[in-house]
């Protein structure tokens, strides 16, 4: 089984494009706030892309047999 | 010497037990199905005719063990057992097994299963459901010495990186086929939330009807359909068609095509990254400049927010440097002019350079005739403040002391 450590990326990515849309969906945005969110957003950007460099895929072989 | 005399059903069966040294398992029997009808959607009867010659099989079985559609004038092969059906006298082939034969016939109980299988809305499209996007797992069952398994994993490497791929060997044509694939359904199906892939591909390359006939099973297809992890089947070429494909969830081209359409395209999806990476800074950066506009009037007080938020953003921008990633450079220098934009409207720098602030009961003075003689101002300087007295304002008020 793989380590659990690694970020899950479809849900980063999701956070991601959540903290994008925050930024548009704000009127008056609060620049605090704004601040923390930027902040984590370029640090789910971060981590998404270095992801991205993983370039292995692993194949593993069920050794069950499937005939009946 | 008597003759043995024995009651009908004792006669019977012993005509039944002499009629099982046919050697029925090595023993197929080719004929034209005619009279062909299925009563209470259970028993099947049928004739099995020989063309040439005038004669009649009279073949029984279920609907349970009628694998395939058929149907009267179709050339098929039965596998089964002979037997006289004491209750009506007559003698009956007990039907185990049914495959029509040759591709005209395989072509036609191809259509018929199709028809039936759209009719009970095995293909509706309304049932099909989407792939996650971002696939962690992904089940792969094929042959590993099929062209197709070689050809999925090349392109899934091309795109995208980081996922475990099951896979489970599989025939892809040949008697155990349709049971192995069943059967690697099954498996998938059976394990855990945590260890179930996110989406099952079962594909092969191109074929004839006759190659193709794991993925024209109904068994195969309702794997498929029952599957509660969506499926990917890619069947050979653009223009092969099977069963399974319009079952599955999403229909592949291609074996390759089915590695495209699990996974996205790396270059793709960093663009994407990059894209909301640099419209939250913009969005930032306009807030930003807005707030700048008012700090400038206000002044004075706001100087320490600011101070915090230029903090803030020192502090992201050295996270950017260590992550060090050639698309970063282009936002860190966006920070830096932010950061400049903060330091310039920054009060403190003004004052640094030997300015000061007036203000009259906290708001700052732009304006010498708001002020009258004798009033008390804050004055606030680069390093500490004091209060004072107006003396004269524009050249009025008390005389100079020399």
């Amino acid at each position: 089984m793989p380590a659990k450590k690694k970020i899950n990326f479809a849900k980063a990515f999701e956070e991601l494009e959540e903290i994008t849309q925050w930024f548009d969906s704000e009127e008056n945005l609060d620049l605090d706030k704004g601040l923390k969110q930027f902040e984590r957003g370029l640090e789910l950007a971060g981590e998404l892309k270095k992801k991205l460099s993983e370039v292995e895929n692993k194949v593993e072989s069920i050794k069950e047999k499937f005939a009946g | 010497m008597d003759p043995h005399v024995l009651s009908v059903a004792q006669y019977l069966d012993l005509v039944n037990q002499a009629l099982r040294q046919v050697p029925s398992d090595q023993t197929v029997v080719e004929g034209e199905v005619s009279d062909f009808r299925i009563a209470q959607g259970k028993w099947v009867s049928f004739d099995l005719k020989d063309e040439q010659e005038e004669a009649v099989l009279k073949c029984f079985m279920t609907t349970w063990q009628l694998k395939v559609q058929i149907e009267s004038g179709m050339r098929v092969q039965v596998k089964g057992y002979p037997k006289v059906y004491e209750r009506f006298g007559s003698f009956k082939m007990n039907v185990q097994e049914v495959a029509p034969v040759g591709e005209g016939a395989l072509r036609r109980a191809y259509e018929l299963l199709k028809k039936k299988m759209e009719a009970e809305g095995l293909f509706d499209v309304s049932r099909k459901r989407s792939l996650s996007r971002f696939p962690e797992r992904i089940g792969l069952i094929t042959s590993r010495d099929a062209a197709a398994y070689g050809d999925f994993l090349r392109i899934l490497n091309n795109r995208w990186g980081g996922v475990v791929v099951e896979h489970a060997h599989v025939h892809v044509q040949g008697r155990q086929a349709v049971k192995e694939i069943v059967g690697a359904f099954q498996y998938f199906n059976a394990l855990s939330e945590s260890e179930r892939p996110d989406a099952l591909v079962l594909t092969r390359g191109g074929g004839g009807l006759e190659d193709l006939h794991a993925f024209n099973d109904e068994g195969v297809a309702r794997a498929i359909f029952s599957s509660s992890i969506p499926v990917v089947c890619a069947v050979g070429h653009e223009r092969d068609e099977s069963l399974a494909d319009f079952v599955a969830d999403v229909r592949a081209s291609t074996p390759s095509n089915a590695a495209e359409r699990v996974v996205p395209s790396r270059s793709d999806v960093s663009y994407e990254i990059e894209t909301m990476a640099r419209h939250m800074e913009e969005r930032m950066r306009d807030h930003i400049e807005m707030r700048s506009r008012v700090i400038e009037r206000a002044t004075g007080s706001i100087s320490f927010i600011l101070e915090r938020q230029k903090e803030r953003f020192r502090a992201a921008h050295e996270r950017l440097m260590v992550a060090g990633e050639d698309w970063l450079p282009l936002i860190r220098s966006e920070l830096e002019g932010l950061a400049r934009v903060l330091r310039q409207v920054d009060p403190k720098r003004v004052l640094a350079r030997g300015y000061s602030i007036v203000t009259v009961n906290g708001a700052v003075v732009a304006d010498a005739s708001k002020v009258g003689v004798g009033q008390e101002v804050g004055v606030q300087l680069a390093a500490g403040s004091f209060d004072a007295q107006v003396t004269r304002v524009d050249g009025k008020g008390q005389q100079k002391l020399v």
